[in-house]
């Protein structure tokens, strides 16, 4: 593709992801008008328009759907800018953090700080989740031979299963009566309770660790070519990779101590994206981080809408549009994935 | 032999013994019974429970009660005596069942097993939910029927065709009548609807001032309410309260925070449970920027009920009391 074609693509996906927020936040199981909404964020920003918004108004703008947009916004480009990662450092395509069970280990470690009061910060104890998740993954994977791509997933099934049920039991101990409820909202993944602090905690680990990673677009490029190309290249093959995962790990930890584990979002948002970028990084990472923004956004406004006033945890959504994709992807590249 | 070989060697033996002697003795002996025998019931009874056909032939002798609904309902129809277990009670028994119930036999906090049922020699088991009765919680309903063990369901709870709709008191108090048909308990069953029934036609809901109210069952991020069918809806209409998710055709839904603050509630129900404590629920409500501005939170309009006073059962009345009482005293 053109650098041309290219940056018409970037510019509408930006320009989507703006409208699709603008969007979220004027719609909703309440009816809030546009004049009220943009009164609210007029009001923030000391401006005055039109009449005073009621405090109630503006507590559900300012308060409630904007915060949860953001969330859904930052969990979403995390959550794909893993993924592609993940995808390009083990040159597997079905790596995501959900299906190599990151997600199910940061759920775990932040379930554990939330309902067994282990004193430990919600998102570090999540990131820990992950990293020992992916560390456990990869060490099932590699015995007794390389890590295949189909190795990998099955493991990583394997992982994300048994924290799953670690997640399961400690809710269940722990808590008692309608806990049941608690437990789908982690499993599942939802951003029905962001606050500011969640915009925080996803938008700093967004910021800082995503620019790492799109700074690092040339190596993950080397990547591509194999571990030798890429030694050939001068890049310390090791070294590089285990901070390429940690730095996923660090990322998914911080968007799962949000919203839970959130699937489907990692895997199919690159593919999705490469089709439009091209396999380069430079190209494909700042793309995913919109497009994985745009899609979680509309997917929550769905989950939040559709049955209004009931609430679905956003992960059925991302399952049920995820899912049938995913099959397409295996179809598409058996051959590369199976073979 | 290691020490925790022999240990294990040791407790199996012991297991060993203990099922020979339980082979033996087959069931623990049923306790005397000190009510007199029952001579005001026609045996045998028939009703249809939740779907299930339930005949009794006689008077149960030893039952075992799941939840605080189905236990409450036995111990207010005099039937403590023939309550061998209890299980999954939601809270402490109401003052005036406090001394009848002084001596249940609380299996466990949680749902018990089958095995556990089973080992206490059951001829009845009364359960406040359907699902109570599931392979993994106290059996299927067909199979303790095999086993010659009555079960029933507070018909209230039954769902499916069988889920009343609405929920009103007269299906409440129906479910008093039933229990006293089969436990063969006529008089006190119906003493006891008589009793609620002068309750409920005493109770003076608010009219003055119509005040929309907001049932807070738990959840925190996507908060449990009640809806428009079930219990809560028909203490609160009760109490002259009107649920501001009536509209919704369910017994309790989980509903968006938005919708709760656009709706505003002038006061706000909120079930009290060991589990989800009502003070909980207010420190949630006080310290979220979304909901600290709700006129109920600012003005703390709060009505506190029992959990086990909320399910449909025998305390249903005297949790509308409790509202008309908690409302009287709330400020403007």
């Amino acid at each position: 593709m053109t650098g041309r074609g290219y940056a018409i693509w970037f510019g509408a996906a930006v320009l989507a992801l703006l409208l699709a927020c603008a969007v979220a936040v004027t719609i909703g199981p309440a009816e809030v008008s546009l004049t009220h909404v943009v009164g609210s964020f007029a009001q923030r920003l000391g401006l005055s328009f039109g009449e005073a918004v009621p405090p109630l108004i503006d507590s559900i703008v300012w308060q409630l759907r904007l915060p949860r947009v953001l969330t859904a916004a930052f969990v979403g480009a995390g959550l794909a800018l893993s993924g592609a990662v993940m995808q390009s450092v083990t040159r597997n395509p079905l790596a995501d953090p959900y299906l190599l069970g990151l997600s199910s280990g940061a759920s775990l470690g932040a379930v554990c700080v939330v309902i067994l009061g282990v004193s430990f910060a919600l998102p570090a104890a999540a990131f820990l989740g992950a990293l020992l998740a992916l560390f456990a993954t990869l060490s099932i994977a590699r015995v007794g031979g390389t890590i295949t791509p189909a190795r990998a997933v099955l493991s990583g099934l394997a992982i994300a299963q048994l924290a799953a049920a670690g997640t399961s039991f400690i809710i269940f101990w722990a808590a008692k009566g309608d806990s049941y409820r608690e437990i789908l909202n982690w499993l599942l993944g939802s951003v029905a309770g962001s606050t500011w602090q969640s915009v925080i905690i996803s938008g700093t680990a967004l910021l800082v660790v995503g620019i790492g990673i799109v700074l690092s677009a040339t190596r993950l490029d080397a990547f591509a070519f194999g571990d030798t190309s890429a030694a050939s290249l001068g890049i310390n093959v090791n070294a590089t990779r285990w901070a390429l995962l940690g730095s996923v790990a660090l990322l998914t930890g911080a968007m799962v101590a949000v919203s839970g584990s959130i699937g489907f979002v990692g895997l199919i948002l690159p593919h999705v994206v490469r089709g439009l970028s091209g396999p380069g990084h430079r190209r494909l990472l700042p793309l995913v981080i919109v497009c994985g923004a745009l899609f979680l956004v509309i997917a929550d406004t769905l989950a939040r809408t559709v049955f209004d006033p009931r609430e679905l945890p956003v992960g059925i959504i991302t399952a049920f549009i995820g899912v049938p994709v995913f099959i397409l992807l295996i179809k598409r590249k058996r051959s590369a994935v199976w073979g | 032999m290691s020490s925790r070989a022999r240990i294990l060697l040791v407790g199996l033996g012991a297991s060993a013994a203990l099922l020979l002697s339980g082979c033996a003795a087959a069931a623990p002996p049923a306790p005397t019974p000190t009510i007199p025998p029952v001579l005001n019931a026609s045996y045998p009874v028939t009703v249809d429970n939740c779907g299930t056909s339930l005949t009794v032939t006689s008077a149960p002798e030893r039952v075992v009660t799941i939840k605080s609904s189905a236990t409450e309902m036995l111990l207010a129809l005099g039937l403590a005596d023939r309550i061998v277990g209890s299980a999954f009670l939601d809270g402490p028994l109401p003052s005036n069942l406090a001394d009848t119930g002084a001596n249940l036999n609380v299996m466990s906090d949680f749902l018990p097993g089958q095995e556990a049922i089973l080992g206490l020699a059951p001829d009845f088991i009364y359960g406040g939910w359907e699902s109570n009765f599931s392979a993994d919680g106290v059996g299927e309903r067909a199979a303790l029927a095999d086993l010659s063990i009555g079960s029933y369901v507070s018909p209230a709870a039954c769902k499916g065709d069988a889920m009343p709709d609405p929920l009103t008191f007269d299906t409440v108090f129906s479910e008093i009548t039933e229990a006293g048909d089969i436990f063969g308990v006529v008089p006190e069953a119906d003493a006891l609807v008589t009793s609620l029934t002068d309750d409920l036609a005493a109770l003076e809901p608010v009219t003055t001032d119509k005040r929309t109210a907001l049932w807070y069952s738990s959840g925190t991020d996507t908060p449990y309410v009640g809806a428009g069918i079930g219990s809560p809806d028909m203490i609160m209409q009760a109490a002259g309260l009107t649920n501001i998710f009536h509209d919704v055709h369910d017994t309790w839904t989980p509903v968006g925070w938005e919708s709760i603050i656009e709706a505003n509630p002038d006061v706000i129900v909120l079930v009290d449970a060991t589990w989800n404590t009502a003070a909980d629920k207010i420190a949630n409500l006080e310290s979220s920027a979304a909901t600290q501005g709700l006129d109920a939170v600012v003005n703390k309009r709060y009505i506190i009920l029992p959990f086990a006073s909320t399910e449909a059962g025998i305390r249903n009345v005297e949790a509308a009391a409790s509202t008309i009482d908690q409302l009287a005293g709330l400020s403007k």
